[in-house]
């Protein structure tokens, strides 16, 4: 009898997400980890916000959809917004120190923009960023930023929102207030955000008119939507529709959200 | 005080401090680290952290009474203890909008609980105001 040894078929190509994170530099932006390999210096822009390397470190960033640091500054009076814009156009940080800004609550505010900048500037884009070499920000010896510690910190804050409430519409779209019958107690500094859903401002919107950093009113708006006290407008086509009755039961309303949960699990 | 890593090894000067951070308890973001991390990681014991300020800071009962000023937040400090260390928490006030704690983790044989909670109070004002 004549054995014939087969080889064995090949196996099929598995998609292993682990070592595929690790490869593209955590996934977020292989651009941005090649520019910390080489210690570049210069301005990456992106489709939704900048961030300013110094020798492959981020020491700044910016993005529309985050208040910037002077913003964060002015509107609680840290900072009058006269002696910001003069820092600021003179491009000395020492302007701001003798103007009652200690070193600690400017390095504290700076990082927490940094941060929060950074968030949104390295967002899945739709187009290729652009990096141009050039000269160190102004801020840039506040508190520099390790790329890797940046990535690793955008992926634990978008589980973060995940894990809160998995939908995300309310990151972008404008809000309304769903009023539940037995409404939870809602903390202060969500209660601050609850009161200014009109129906026609975003997260943006509202964390500019709060002096606080975008992301927490990511944060805020996805607690106050897994209470069910805020939803995303839903899109104008909805109201073609003769009105549901059923969407004014409390109960439907309910199945809904938590059918809305599972589908984005 | 020049910065927050001054601040924190300056909290490290406490005796029995193991490990301290400075954490936005929000986001979970450690914004400083130095010494040991309790747990092992620097971030998730910052994560963990911050979980734990945010209920404290958040809850209605843990508050001043009636007449008090609040303050933002209406917590000063979060005190924890295990059979072998502390960690304590200690809410930075501050003239802009931030969510920010300084966290202690010391050890139970060595520390001084009533002097580091002093201390990391001082420590927590002077960070911001100079």
């Amino acid at each position: 009898m004549t054995v014939v040894g087969t080889t064995p078929p090949p196996r099929l190509p598995v998609r292993d997400r682990t070592t595929a994170h690790q490869r593209a530099g955590g996934g977020v932006s292989p651009m941005l980890t090649r520019l910390a390999e080489e210690r570049a210096t210069g301005v990456l822009d992106r489709e939704h916000g900048t961030l300013h390397l110094v020798e492959g470190r981020v020491v700044h960033a910016e993005s529309p959809l985050a208040p910037g640091l002077g913003m964060l500054l002015t509107l609680h009076g840290t900072l009058d917004a006269e002696t910001w814009q003069d820092a600021e156009g003179s491009a000395d940080e020492g302007r701001l120190l003798r103007h009652g800004v200690t070193p600690g609550a400017l390095e504290l505010a700076q990082a927490s923009a940094l941060y929060d900048a950074a968030y949104f500037a390295l967002a899945p884009s739709s187009t290729p960023g652009r990096f141009r070499y050039g000269t160190a920000h102004w801020l840039a010896s506040v508190h520099p930023v390790p790329v890797a510690a940046l990535e690793r910190e955008t992926l634990r804050r978008r589980a973060l929102l995940r894990r809160i409430w998995p939908d995300p519409a309310t990151d972008a779209a404008p809000l309304i207030r769903a009023d539940p019958v037995a409404a939870p107690a809602v903390p202060p500094r969500q209660a601050a955000v609850l009161a200014r859903v009109d129906g026609v401002r975003r997260a943006a919107d509202i964390a500019r008119e709060l002096g606080r950093p975008a992301f927490h009113t990511l944060v805020h708006l996805r607690r106050l939507a897994a209470a069910g006290l805020v939803s995303p407008q839903p899109p104008p086509a909805a109201e073609d529709h003769p009105p549901d009755d059923a969407a004014a039961d409390p109960y439907v309303a309910l199945l809904k959200r938590v059918r809305d949960a599972l589908e984005a699990l | 005080m020049p910065g927050i890593d001054e601040c924190l090894l300056e909290t490290m000067r406490l005796p029995g401090a193991r490990g301290a951070a400075l954490v936005d308890w929000t986001s979970g973001l450690a914004l400083g680290t130095v010494g040991d991390p309790p747990g092992g990681d620097h971030e998730t014991a910052a994560a963990e952290a911050a979980e734990l300020a945010r209920l404290a800071a958040e809850q209605h009962a843990f508050g001043p009474g009636e007449g008090a000023d609040a303050g933002d937040p209406p917590v000063e400090d979060v005190i924890l203890s295990n059979r072998d260390s502390y960690h304590v928490l200690r809410f930075v006030p501050t003239t802009f909008d931030s969510s920010v704690f300084l966290y202690l983790w010391l050890a139970r044989a060595d520390g001084n609980l009533a002097l580091a909670r002093i201390r990391l109070g001082e420590m927590a004002e002077r960070l911001v105001l100079g």
